[in-house]
């Protein structure tokens, strides 16, 4: 999947502006990123990525370009 | 002449908890919001003096008047809970008396969440095979409000009270419980927790002690504490298998079930299991908008108002699986 794919997917997950978010976004920066959204990436990564996805390694996610990378 | 459910009543506490409550109180999060991501409305709470018991004898009064049954019939109680009225005695012991069964019966409690009813609905029909009782009444009774924060929005968004009563009987001509699978990984076992209070540590002062964690829920160690994320991860990971397996031990097709009855513990999740198992949304039940996530309680609620909204009907197969805290999670196929 490319990554303009990808962000896609993140930005509707999170209800944000179609090419609001950026590789280089901090997670802490995006007003919708809280305890729900935690919840609403593990489902997306794991529907679209067939992936596991832990709560201690979301913790480590800083930036959306973490995210990206971890789905492949 | 088969092992079936017979009856199935429940209750719901007066009074209750609506979004616009939780959102005054929470700020970040609007009403809209919590309903959207939780498909809940509101949940029935239990008012302080109201315990346990009382909401199980309301359970099973209800079952009583709404289908006659006599309590001098039942001749064994099942209690799930995680809330008894105390550690000593058994609070179904103490619903022997209240409810007038008799004393030649048997009763116990046993300690599980939202596996509890199949767990429950096994008991009671080994119990019926294995003649030791004819008439089980299997009561669910949880008052989690009691053990959560009020500030903790990730437990109290979700959780509401209740209780509810399933007569199973040995003489059902139609309605049969089928064979059963149960799963427990209790590595999962600080994912839903209260950490204090039991005999490992004990309630003090230090246990009291509020804190507030990275998303602004506070809470202390006499809480609930659920992590949202781990619990989402086992769910995903271990239903989609139970409900293979249970359609396998059955000798089942998917196509074979009728209705799919789970757990009802929010809708987001709830919605997402029916996407990776591909369960037609008709055949999906699912009803906790005003009620929310009454642990134990969620399947025999499920049931009662699939019953009375006609979704569930006579010689339907229907396919329960629970999941939760311990971690623990079982599933079965009945006959209806």
């Amino acid at each position: 999947m490319l990554n303009k794919e990808k962000l896609a997917l993140i930005e509707e997950m999170l209800d944000e502006e179609e090419g609001s978010l950026k590789g280089e976004t901090r997670l802490d920066e995006i007003e919708s990123w809280d305890s729900m959204a935690v919840i609403s990436l593990i489902a997306l990564v794991d529907e679209h990525f067939g992936k596991p996805l832990s709560a201690s390694q979301i913790k480590k996610f800083k930036t959306i370009q973490d995210i990206l990378d971890y789905m492949g | 002449m088969g092992i079936g459910i017979a009856a199935i009543s429940y209750y719901l506490p007066e009074k209750t908890l609506t979004n616009d409550d939780l959102a005054a109180l929470y700020g970040d999060w609007t009403a809209e919001k919590i309903f959207n991501k939780t498909g809940i409305c509101r949940r029935h709470i239990a008012d302080d003096e109201e315990c346990t018991s009382n909401l199980a004898e309301k359970a099973a009064l209800n079952l009583f008047n709404e289908y006659g049954v006599k309590p001098e019939t039942i001749d064994f109680i099942l209690l799930a809970t995680q809330s008894p009225d105390y550690f000593l005695p058994t609070t179904a012991c103490i619903l022997q008396d209240r409810l007038r069964i008799p004393r030649n019966s048997g009763a116990l409690d046993f300690n599980l969440g939202c596996s509890a009813y199949v767990y429950g609905l096994a008991l009671a029909k080994s119990l019926i095979d294995g003649d030791m009782a004819n008439n089980v009444l299997l009561i669910t009774s949880e008052i989690y409000s009691k053990h959560i924060h009020p500030m903790d929005k990730s437990t109290r968004t979700i959780f509401g009270d209740g209780a509810s009563a399933t007569l199973i009987k040995g003489d059902q001509n139609e309605s049969k419980i089928g064979k059963f699978i149960f799963g427990t990984d209790g590595s999962g076992a600080s994912h839903l927790i209260i950490p204090a209070g039991g005999m490992k540590i004990r309630s003090s002062m230090e246990t009291k002690i509020e804190e507030m964690d990275e998303n602004g829920a506070i809470r202390s160690k006499d809480n609930i504490y659920m992590n949202g994320p781990e619990i989402f991860n086992f769910t995903i990971s271990v239903v989609p298998k139970a409900v293979n397996d249970v359609l396998a031990k059955n000798e089942l097709d998917i196509e074979d079930i009728d209705l799919f009855v789970f757990h009802q513990a929010n809708k987001y999740m709830l919605d997402y299991l029916r996407k990776k198992i591909k369960i037609p949304e008709d055949k999906y039940y699912i009803n906790l908008k005003d009620i929310g996530n009454t642990v134990s309680s969620s399947i025999p609620i499920a049931l009662k108002m699939a019953l009375c909204e006609g979704k569930l009907k006579k010689g339907d197969n229907v396919m329960l699986v629970g999941f939760g805290v311990g971690l623990s999670w079982a599933a079965t196929v009945i006959k209806w």
